[in-house]
């Protein structure tokens, strides 16, 4: 029994010492990033960023977050964050609504706020009006960009003629939205080009897959589809394999976790868009420190995003695009 | 007294168990022992490290208080149903139900009358949460459903539900007393918190005062002698079960409150945190044992093991490991506990 | 002679086509002790189910102190102060000893005269007493202790202190000393004359000839749910009795 509590103590004490925070830490410049999980390659790739730039400036990085995409998980992590009074706070908000009033509270406290990735109301900041309006800065990948270089890109690889549409996850999710409105965009430089009818997918792969089968039972001249996120792309691309058209139809991604190499690789996936989230990471930390130092900041700031092919997937400038696990 | 030759004692005598008082003590008290030395131990780190307090500092025990608010209601109503031998698994989604309920009522009420809507919100999530609960009761103590299925069942239909009251997404409400009632504080203390102490000492008195905390021991300590003595086992376990959704429910409400929105995933990540709080406060749950109090101080140490490994920035992977660590610990504990207090009986 | 505090009049219990009791009649006074006797399958439990109200007979009458009676359940036939012991005492071993004396019937007081409240102070008083009256000595400080804690001779003790607490004016025993070691099977056989003694009247079931000759006044035997006999100790033998179970 003594040896119990020894061992607990013990444990206790040793997980608290490992990873040993930098108690000297620099001057007052301490910039919390909160994630919408912890668990996702998206976010570790946008902590990678986020250390490269509070590094370079000076600043410690506090990175806290839940394992689950949920308020009720982020919140209490928010709270004791809020705590230690870092110079701004960087979050991914887990619901538009939900993480208001938890932000308004670090607001209220002289903590600015910075969201990242996603955003609280109406994602515009610092135009007098909604309930969250208060946030400085909502740092994100520029989706409506990232859908036109995966139609250029998908336009190209088809030769500029054929039938095409995009594959989403469902109505009303503002990114992949914008990614549809993107594409739609590029599109329209391609008359020879033919955009059928959205398929929703409500994120399932499955229906994803059965969708592509079925729009090429009344398309034979199906040439390409987009995915607008992971599971739509794996989707399709799976459909496609089924139909046994690898390479004939092309299939576009969004997002580039570690598996879309193979996926690029084996042909099964023939683009990929690639978020740059590591960059989110840098310039949100950079945004903040430029709000610490009493620099004014632009209410939005859009990222980039990188094309992949197999045939450029093992370029170490593209490579290093790939989310990180 | 005749000499005790005679009695039945003197066989009884050696069958006292092998153990170290100091020992006994320290299995019964370590929860509230193993608290005290986390709140130490953040402390001193945050004097160390940051030279600030760690417990005096009146923000972080609100935040830590209403951490530990939510997942324990849900416990509370655990802690009945584990002692009297069941597991309730629906609460999490029961809680995110009664939150979206509410929400969903009052956004069509507010316009009309802001106080009739918190009322009416009130009133909805609580019979959305009490159905459930009433379905579980049945199924179990009725028609004979184990209870891990059955909850499970009604684990999976609160959560369809709830998202389909949903619509999938959240539901926000814009009503400024509702607003009070997650946000305001009296005399410093946030209303959520009050509301949980109410029902903490609602919930201790009926555990430890009442016949029917008695039955509930009883029930799991011994299901036919229960029987035996003409308690109705039956209805009772019904009662349990309504008990546990009640009060999800008012984890519901709380939620909606505080978040301004209802949320069918609301109680998902709070469902383990709750059975493990049960357990670390010493509950077995194989049943017949647990107090409201352990429950309490298991909900505080989750809600300051978390907190603190936060606000003296561990890293987060760190977090899952610490709370694995302590519930391990905590049901060696109660194993070591029995064989110690003599779960054997020996015969003189 | 007084009136017998049990009368069983050609008492028959069917199950489907079974016949578990045929006809089966005796009468037991207060302070009487009764064994019943007989093989497996034999109808000694059903017999006992059928006084304390588990069972109702098919046919036949029970006369409890003189007046005809038929329970509908345990509960009923408690009431009239009959308790059955069951083989598994039917004790919840995480409560003290005062807890399951009073299991199902805690007193209870007002707290400020408005909280309900168990009247824990009257239970542990009263669990003393009655272990007091029956002269078993348990420790005070297990008094408190869960009632696993205490030896299998102690437990039977507390089950049957709750029985007499209650005012059991039949007990009826099944298999009172059969999971315990020979020197608490003794103490129950000393627990069974004191009670004997305090004017109880005893049914018990037992294998055990030792028992049965110790202790009872009469002894019932069954054999396939008929009465095949029934003897006073010293007039009978223990060969005549096995033989009376078995047959032939």
């Amino acid at each position: 029994m003594k040896r119990l509590v020894a061992a607990l103590l013990g444990a206790v004490a040793a997980l608290a010492v490992s990873p040993a925070p930098e108690a000297k830490a620099q001057g007052s410049c301490t910039i919390a990033l909160i994630p919408g999980l912890t668990t996702d390659a998206f976010y570790i790739t946008m902590r990678k960023g986020a250390e490269m730039a509070a590094k370079a400036v000076g600043c410690q990085l506090l990175f806290q977050g839940g394992p689950e995409f949920n308020p009720t998980v982020q919140v209490p992590v928010l709270q004791a964050v809020i705590a230690r009074k870092p110079g701004a706070i960087l979050i991914a908000p887990t619901d538009k609504q939900q993480l208001i009033a938890p932000l308004k509270q670090a607001h209220d406290a002289g903590i600015p706020v910075i969201t990242v990735d996603t955003f609280i109301d109406d994602g515009k900041y610092q135009d007098g009006q909604g309930n969250g309006d208060f946030p400085l800065a909502y740092i994100a990948t520029d989706n409506v960009m990232g859908g036109y270089m995966a139609g250029e890109a998908l336009a190209k690889a088809i030769g500029e003629k054929g039938k095409v549409y995009v594959s989403n996850v469902k109505p009303g999710i503002s990114t992949t939205d914008q990614r549809e409105e993107g594409f739609k965009l590029a599109m329209k430089n391609h008359p020879g080009i033919t955009v059928l009818e959205t398929q929703f997918n409500e994120d399932d792969a499955n229906k994803a897959a059965a969708q592509v089968q079925a729009v090429y039972a009344r398309n034979p001249d199906l040439a390409g589809v987009f995915g607008a996120n992971l599971f739509s792309a794996i989707g399709a691309a799976d459909g496609v394999k089924a139909l046994g058209k690898t390479g004939q139809i092309r299939v576009v991604a969004f997002d580039a976790p570690s598996r879309i190499v193979g996926d690029l690789k084996s042909g099964v996936i023939d683009m990929a868009v690639a978020q740059h989230p590591a960059e989110i990471g840098y310039y949100g930390v950079m945004t903040a420190f430029a709000v610490i130092n009493g620099q004014s900041v632009p209410p939005h700031i859009g990222t980039g995003s990188t094309i992949m092919t197999k045939a450029n997937i093992d370029d170490p400038a593209i490579a290093k695009f790939v989310y990180s696990d | 007294m005749p000499p005790s030759t005679s009695t039945i004692a003197a066989t009884g005598a050696d069958t006292e168990p092998r153990r170290h008082p100091a020992l006994a003590f320290l299995m019964a008290a370590w929860p509230w022992l193993f608290l005290v030395l986390l709140l130490a131990f953040f402390e001193l780190w945050a004097r160390a490290a940051f030279s600030t307090s760690f417990l005096l500092n009146p923000y972080n025990l609100k935040s830590i208080a209403l951490f530990a608010a939510l997942p324990l209601l849900l416990g509370l109503g655990q802690t009945f149903v584990i002692i009297a031998g069941g597991i309730d698994l629906s609460v999490g989604f029961v809680m995110g139900l009664a939150a979206v309920v509410m929400a969903r009522a009052m956004q069509v009420l507010t316009p009309v009358d802001p106080a009739l809507a918190l009322a009416a919100g009130l009133i909805a999530a609580f019979a959305a949460g009490i159905v459930p609960g009433l379905i579980n009761g049945t199924l179990i103590s009725r028609l004979g459903v184990p209870a891990f299925i059955g909850t499970l069942g009604m684990y999976g239909v609160a959560r369809g539900v709830g998202f389909l009251s949903a619509g999938g997404t959240t539901v926000p409400v814009n009503n400024p007393l509702l607003f009070v009632m997650g946000n305001g504080t009296v005399l410093g203390i946030p209303i959520p918190v009050l509301v949980t102490v109410l029902v903490v000492l609602g919930m201790h008195w009926t555990l430890g005062q009442t016949r029917f905390g008695q039955y509930t021991y009883a029930i799991g300590g011994n299901r036919t002698a229960a029987i035996r003595a003409g308690i109705n086992v039956r209805r009772h376990t019904l009662y349990l079960y309504m008990i546990s959704s009640a009060c999800a429910a008012v984890a519901g409400m709380l939620y909606t409150a505080r978040f301004s929105a209802g949320a069918a995933q609301a109680g998902e990540p709070l469902l383990l945190d709750s059975i493990a709080a049960v357990v670390i406060g010493g509950a077995s749950l194989f049943g017949g044992s647990g107090t409201i109090a352990g429950t309490v101080i298991g909900a505080l140490i989750i809600a300051v093991i978390q907190y603190g490994l936060v606000f003296i920035n561990v890293e987060p992977f760190w977090q899952f490991v610490a709370v694995g660590i302590v519930i391990i610990v905590s049901v060696l504990i109660d194993q070591s506990r029995h064989r110690l207090t003599g779960e054997k009986k020996e015969e003189g | 002679m007084a009136q017998p505090i049990l009368r069983c009049v050609e008492v028959s219990k069917r199950f489907g086509g079974v016949h578990a009791l045929e006809r089966v009649s005796f009468e037991l006074h207060r302070g009487e002790v009764l064994a019943l006797a007989g093989d497996n399958g034999a109808g000694k439990s059903t017999l006992i189910k059928t006084i304390s109200g588990v069972h109702q007979p098919d046919e036949g009458e029970i006369l409890y102190d003189g007046e005809p009676v038929r329970f509908a359940n345990p509960r009923a036939a408690r009431e009239r102060g009959i308790e059955t012991i069951y083989q598994d005492l039917a004790l919840a071993d995480n409560l003290d000893v005062g807890e399951n004396v009073f299991l199902g019937r805690e007193p209870e007081t007002r707290f400020l005269g408005l909280l309900p409240r168990l009247d824990r102070a009257a239970m542990r008083r009263a669990a003393h007493e009655v272990l007091e009256t029956l002269d078993i000595d348990i420790p005070a400080r297990k008094l408190n202790q869960p009632v696993r804690n205490l030896s299998g001779g102690q437990r039977q003790a507390v089950a049957i202190g709750r029985a007499i607490y209650w005012k059991a004016e039949l007990l009826i025993m099944d298999e009172p000393t059969a999971a315990l070691g020979v020197p608490e099977q003794r103490k129950v056989r000393e627990l069974i004359q004191r009670l004997k003694r305090q004017n109880v009247a005893i049914i018990f079931i037992s294998h055990n000839l030792q028992d049965i000759f110790a202790v009872a006044d009469r002894i019932l035997v069954l054999r396939r749910g008929i009465k095949a006999g029934e003897r006073r100790p010293h007039e009978t033998s223990g060969d005549e009795i096995v033989k009376l179970m078995v047959g032939g």
